[in-house]
């Protein structure tokens, strides 16, 4: 599983990518796991009192996984996940 | 008078007459300002079969109610006419100062009218008002006329003004203001070139009125509270600008990339708002009154593209970058740098620039008809080249000056130019969003993604989760953004206030300023006029519902790869929905009961 | 503890809500040539720098001024403070001023000058990039320090 990350995600966690042998059942298991790796700042940027952030987008193979039950989306080993900051408009 | 003026200035550049009239009252009351005055101005005094670029057209210069006030990022101001690209009616829409400087000035819009015989710059300090040669100025860059125009009027006088290509009548010639802000599309610049006008150059001593003063005051605050507190209207578009958009684009799969070809470039990071930033990017900037501050101040130092300006926006580096396969991001930058100083539309440039090099690819162009350019993708001196060529009206550059319908159809392939209603579309694949394309069909100006940012929803995550796959919901999508964000045009605001606050806001504020009560239904009531009377117009000129479409590309060839990979706009299975929200007929024309309901 | 009002150009993006912000004060209305502050912007590089007066310990304003209406303020209060019913409108402020802060406007036929807005400037209210500042002048340069030592705290974390 590779996870991109953009924008402000890039400062939080001083990386463009981070490739992911594990794999894991769901989208919760996977912010905990990086949350774990990057810190606090992270872990606020992603989550929301138990919540996933309002304020972040999270792309499962290009896909909002608000579409696709949020922090319950389901993850396959070859997935890819990209993290932005809700950022802009133009 | 509050908010308003009430004065409308007039000048009519063939027989040299300046009519200073009162503002009519009830139209600032029906269609606000800006676009929707602009567009009733045309409407009224314009022949839809009028020459666009004949002395029979006319060119509005029109700021809103809001303009050089505090209302946050309310300082904008809109230049309707004829479009010479397309025959619609065109509003393109500009920030800078010029349009609060106008308002100073003592004027609700400008109005001018027939066309002088020689060069000429109006000079406007108040009520003080003169047509003055501009000669002297004729071929100078935007940045050079700027700086003449001041020595010659007030160190301190904001011009808006036309570069060479509007000068030769380019259809996708911009109009620019304070040198690097554009009212960018639909080739109003080559209409102001038509009539032989070089620049506007303002002084304003005057005052905006507020009716309500603490209820405007605290109305303002809230709103500036909304926005400041919206991640992409508060810290976002600072920090990042619009250029952060590529990345986001591209991980969604709907970048277009090499002519609309596919929908994911390979080399996206590469151009994105977060190399810019650490790249190229000297400090945000905002426009007269902003809180936003999206504006990038940017600098190259590689000696091939050197320079210092404004820019890119997200779209003008997707028309330069992926849209041509190109991924040298300071090529990009001074391409940008090229078109503000001459005065071209970065979208349209861009991408007939994407259409020449399909057509190169392809064998319809060859190195004979590009000066020795070889339009390979990708070719980023090329693109630079071409950029100039265009700027300075130069062998091949004479030829993209007109842009890709024009350019694909004089080889015999018209389906190759990326447009709607000949006007270049923006940067967001329509195959992966189905909203966003909607919009493009719709558009009362051609392709333009502005006037009904669906995006918002569909990609950004703003608003309820909405699937951007889908077509479901979407032709009521489009019809309220469209609405409420011809009314903010109409006011003046900027649309980048719509991260933060809504109709709501937006009518308090205007309510409080102007005296004139707007619940927040009459708010977007008053931008359904506005659209309607922009579709009536184009539908006089002989528009109809077959232009309501889009490129065959988009309808039939699915995304190759990518996360939207097989997916092909379903256009047709939204256009009925939508001509139904609209009130209009299967036809698409407004019915009897839709106009009567918007007193038109 | 008496305050100062401090800019950063850096921050300033040019937008003007600062003049707005004056002006709206002073007259309830928007009319730059009112505002007590006003922002010079170089068009070209993108660059702006706001400017008002810097309440003078020695105030050129003060020593020329005819009629004693331009004064200093109560004692510790940083301030250069205008009594108008003692102006009698001979401009000598304006041309003594080394920075071009006090003014004559035409429109209301009187001498303007910034007066912090009794102890709450707008304009530092309304700036929406924390380009003006309103201080205590014990802490007058301590965001300008901190920026600074940001930056050596950056480099030297990075060297181990």
């Amino acid at each position: 599983m590779r996870i991109k990350y953009f924008a402000t995600f890039r400062e939080l966690t001083r990386e463009n990518s981070y490739q992911l042998d594990d794999h894991l059942p769901d989208v919760a298991s996977l912010l905990e796991v990086l949350s774990d790796r990057y810190g606090t700042a992270f872990r606020d940027a992603v989550f929301d009192q138990g919540a996933m952030s309002p304020v972040m987008i999270l792309l499962v193979n290009g896909r909002n996984v608000r579409l696709t039950g949020g922090l319950a989306t389901p993850l396959a080993a070859q997935d890819e996940v990209s993290v932005f900051p809700m950022v802009a408009g133009g | 008078m509050n908010g308003w003026i009430g004065t409308t200035l007039r000048v009519d550049l063939g027989s040299g007459t300046i009519k200073r009239e009162a503002t009519n009252m009830t139209v600032a009351h029906e269609y606000i300002g800006a676009r929707g005055m602009g567009v009733k101005i045309i409407s009224d005094e314009v022949d839809p079969k009028a020459d666009a670029l004949g002395p029979d057209n006319k060119l509005v210069f029109a700021p809103g109610p809001f303009t050089g006030t505090f209302a946050p990022s309310g300082g904008r101001y809109n230049v309707i006419t004829k479009s010479p690209l397309n025959g619609t009616i065109a509003a393109s829409n500009s920030g800078g100062v010029f349009g609060p400087e106008l308002k100073f000035a003592g004027y609700d819009a400008l109005i001018v009218e027939g066309q002088s015989a020689t060069p000429v710059y109006l000079w406007i300090k108040n009520d003080k008002v003169e047509i003055r040669d501009a000669s002297a100025v004729w071929g100078m860059t935007v940045a050079d006329t700027t700086e003449a125009l001041r020595a010659d009027t007030d160190h301190e006088a904001k011009v808006a003004c036309i570069g060479p290509p509007g000068e030769n009548l380019s259809l996708i010639s911009a109009i620019m203001n304070e040198m690097h802000r554009a009212a960018g599309r639909t080739g109003v610049g080559a209409v102001m070139g038509s009539k032989k006008l070089k620049a506007i150059a303002v002084v304003g001593t005057g005052a905006v009125r507020v009716a309500e003063p603490a209820a405007f005051k605290a109305a303002v605050m809230d709103s500036c509270e909304k926005i400041a507190a919206n991640p992409v209207g508060g810290a976002g578009l600072k920090a990042y600008g619009t250029n952060v958009l590529v990345n986001i684009l591209n991980q969604t799969g709907g970048l277009p990339t090499r002519n609309f070809q596919e929908a994911v470039f390979e080399d996206a990071d590469m151009i994105g708002g977060e190399t810019l930033a650490a790249n190229q990017l000297v400090r945000p900037k905002g426009c007269f009154s902003c809180i936003i501050s999206c504006g990038r101040v940017t600098k190259v130092t590689n000696p091939l593209y050197a320079g210092i300006g404004e820019g890119p926006e997200y779209e003008s580096a997707w028309g330069f970058g992926a849209d041509s396969g190109i991924n040298n991001l300071d090529a990009i930058l001074k391409a940008n740098f090229l078109c503000n100083d001459y005065g071209l539309d970065t979208i349209s440039m861009g991408a007939t620039i994407a259409c020449a090099m399909e057509l190169y690819e392809l064998g319809y162009l060859t190195q004979e008809d590009t000066d020795g350019l070889e339009l390979v993708w990708g070719n980023a001196h090329a693109m630079v080249e071409l950029v100039r060529k265009t700027c300075v009206g130069e062998g091949f550059g004479k030829r993209l000056a007109e842009g890709s319908y024009r350019l694909a159809d004089s080889v015999g392939h018209p389906e190759l130019s990326m447009t709607v209603k000949k006007q270049e579309m923006p940067a967001y694949d329509p195959r992966a969003i189905q909203g966003i394309g909607l919009n493009y069909a719709t558009s009362n100006r051609g392709g333009c993604h502005v006037r009904g940012y669906t995006i918002a929803h569909e990609v950004l995550g703003q608003g309820p989760p909405t699937d951007p796959g889908a077509v479901e919901g979407k032709a009521g999508l489009d019809v309220a953004f469209q609405d409420l964000t011809a009314a903010l045009d109409s006011s003046g605001a900027c649309v980048f206030v719509t991260f933060g606050i809504g109709a709501a806001e937006l009518a308090n504020m205007l309510s409080t300023l102007t005296g004139f009560p707007y619940s927040p239904e009459e708010f977007v009531k008053a931008g359904a006029r506005v659209w309607n009377l922009e579709r009536l117009w184009n539908l006089s000129n002989g528009f109809t519902t077959a232009d309501d479409t889009l490129p065959k590309r988009l309808l039939t060839e699915p995304i190759p790869s990518g996360p939207a990979k097989g997916q092909v706009s379903r256009l047709a299975e939204m256009l009925p929905e939508y001509y139904s929200v609209r009130g209009w007929d299967e036809n698409g024309v407004p019915t009897p009961a839709k106009l009567a309901e918007l007193s038109l | 503890m008496s305050k100062m009002l401090m800019i950063y150009p850096n921050k300033c993006t040019g937008c003007r809500n600062c003049e707005l912000a004056c002006s709206f004060e002073k007259e309830e209305s928007f009319r730059p040539g009112a505002s007590r502050i006003r922002t010079l912007t170089w068009e070209r590089e993108g660059f702006s720098v706001p400017l008002m007066c810097q309440q003078c310990d020695d105030a050129a304003c003060v020593t020329v001024c005819p009629t004693a209406a331009m004064h200093y303020g109560p004692e510790g209060s940083n301030l250069v403070e205008l009594t108008a019913d003692l102006c009698i409108g001979c401009k000598l402020c304006v041309i003594a001023c080394p920075f071009g802060s006090v003014r004559y406007d035409s429109v209301t036929k009187s001498i303007s000058k910034c007066d912090t807005c009794a102890g709450a400037p707008k304009c530092v209210e309304m700036c929406p990039n924390g380009a003006l500042e309103f201080v205590d002048d014990a802490a007058q340069t301590r965001a300008r320090e901190q920026a600074v030592a940001d930056k050596f705290k950056t480099i030297f974390e990075d060297v181990r």
